[in-house]
């Protein structure tokens, strides 16, 4: 019986371990209510429907010029910036439509935090450039400031590196310490979601894993939307991936099951490399 | 290759390929105990414990499917490389050999329960013991070998499976005597000897567990080599 006892093993619990995430569970983050987007006559987004879940990764993939990036700018308002653009449809931060009237921009902004292709820190010391959004906040306490530049830089896992030198140029870093930085910089005014538009294109293999790994631990604090041209590191990184061709979302859903067997064509097409 | 599953800068990689060893560790626990059982049943006339083992094979199953949806989702979220890419490979492989194995403890069951229904006459259980007891030792082994990444128990455990084949031949020819003097006895030897098969496959199931863990840490494809020439091709090849 005591050998029977110690074989007896919970394969359920196993099982469970390794099930597919499933949208209808998670929490709404961000929700995209039929957007449309016009850039002049171009329709780049042609009335995008989905969800980005709280405190989990969602990576956006597709072909160049396929409106990714857009959808993503969308988000924090970034479109606002270019002249041509005109924008229908809805997109929700928690329960309040952030192209409302009335939204201030500059806090929408702090709210969800952006992070670019290439490191841009700015030419200042590499404690100033984590501080800048605090001080622009008017924090000017010195030990708040301390200690949030060094909770940033640890949760950016860059802080070993560069706790001898706060005060040199963070023009000085290497590429991939450059954009762990910046995006310290971002979590330093702690928002609730990070969009990063392609964060490791410009970094070695070495430093993108870093970076990926980064960006797996931020998920605990953080909502991320990530926009990636390397289609192996949406399946690395996210839990949730989309897949979006010509302004259209072809699919979305959790990422186990978008790369190991999509349910569209489409998908199934340029994740294997099959693209016409 | 001390530590196949730390060390890489994704600690989320480190843990599915942890999870991926233990499973294939609790899966191989589960097929030994089950080829335990099935001999035991047999030999002692259990015929709730060979019920049990013929259940539990469901269980050898799911898991097998559990472990090859594990590797197809490494394979498709990681693209491991090298040694990584050989350990999924490996362990995708030698799932179905562990799953061979739950397969033929299984037949086991079924056979000592016909048995067990013509009333024994223990002819061949002596053979039958020893070699269950030989390829249970085998299974355990080559558990051992994945648990340790031992290439020289894995060898050493390979080896053994030419010891099996001669005594399943051995036991073969006197079981062949005992039909010729006594005709009536036949149906019944020939499901003993139908078990005696049985775990001769197993030993060979044993066998080909542990070339896939040489080919895991050695990167040598030793499925074709002869067991006693493992050592010089292993050597040769480094």
């Amino acid at each position: 019986m005591s050998e029977e006892q110690t074989h007896s093993i919970d394969i359920s619990a196993m099982q469970r371990s390794q099930q597919a995430l499933n949208i209808e569970d998670e929490t709404v983050c961000l929700s995209v209510k039929d957007l449309h987007l016009y850039y002049g006559e171009k329709e780049a987004l042609k009335g995008v429907d989905m969800v980005i879940p709280e405190k989990k990764v969602t990576a956006f993939i597709g072909p160049s010029g396929c409106g990714k990036s857009t959808l993503l700018r969308c988000f924090n308002r970034m479109n606002d910036l270019v002249d041509s653009c005109r924008i229908t449809g809805e997109i929700n931060l928690h329960d309040s439509n952030i192209y409302a009237k009335g939204t201030d921009v500059a806090e929408l902004r702090r709210r969800v935090g952006m992070v670019f292709q290439k490191p841009n820190p700015f030419p200042k010391s590499i404690y100033e450039n984590v501080a800048y959004g605090l001080r622009i906040q008017g924090i000017n306490k010195k030990r708040v400031i301390d200690e949030t530049v060094e909770w940033a830089l640890r949760s950016a896992a860059l802080w070993d590196e560069v706790k001898d030198r706060l005060h040199e140029s963070a023009l000085g870093m290497s590429g991939g310490q450059q954009q762990r930085l910046v995006i310290a910089r971002t979590v330093a005014v702690k928002p609730e979601v990070l969009l990063l538009d392609e964060p490791a294109s410009a970094l070695d293999p070495i430093s993108t894993l870093k970076i990926e790994e980064l960006i797996h631990e931020l998920k605990n604090d953080f909502t991320i939307a990530i926009v990636t041209h390397n289609m192996q590191q949406a399946a690395r990184v996210s839990d949730y991936t989309a897949f979006m061709y010509m302004g259209d979302l072809i699919e979305f859903g959790d990422t186990n099951t978008l790369f190991t067997n999509p349910s569209k064509q489409q998908t199934e097409d340029y994740i294997t490399g099959r693209y016409g | 290759m001390k530590e196949l599953t730390t060390d890489h800068i994704s600690q989320q990689f480190n843990q599915e390929l942890e999870m991926l060893r233990q499973h294939f560790l609790t899966m191989g626990g589960v097929v030994e105990t089950q080829v335990e059982n099935a001999v035991q049943a047999l030999l002692e006339a259990q015929g709730e414990l060979a019920e049990e083992v013929r259940e539990r094979d469901a269980s050898v199953n799911q898991l097998d499917g559990l472990i090859d949806e594990e590797c197809t989702r490494i394979l498709a979220k990681r693209q491991p490389a090298a040694s990584d890419l050989r350990m999924i490979l490996s362990i995708s492989k030698a799932v179905s050999e562990l799953e061979r194995i739950g397969d033929e403890a299984k037949k086991i069951a079924s056979l000592s329960l016909t048995l067990m229904g013509e009333g024994e006459t223990h002819r061949g259980y002596v053979e039958i013991n020893r070699i269950g007891q030989m390829v249970s030792k085998m299974i355990n082994q080559s558990l051992d070998a994945y648990a340790r990444l031992d290439v020289d128990l894995a060898i050493k455990v390979a080896n053994k499976d030419r010891k099996v084949d001669r005594e399943y031949e051995t036991a073969l020819r006197s079981l062949v005597t005992y039909m010729m003097e006594d005709p009536r006895s036949i149906s019944n030897i020939i499901n003993v000897i139908w078990v005696l098969r049985s775990l001769e496959r197993i030993g060979d199931h044993a066998r080909h567990t542990c070339q896939h863990l040489i080919y895991m840490i050695k990167g040598v494809d030793v499925r074709h080599v002869k067991a006693k020439d493992l050592k010089s091709e292993l050597e040769d090849a480094e």
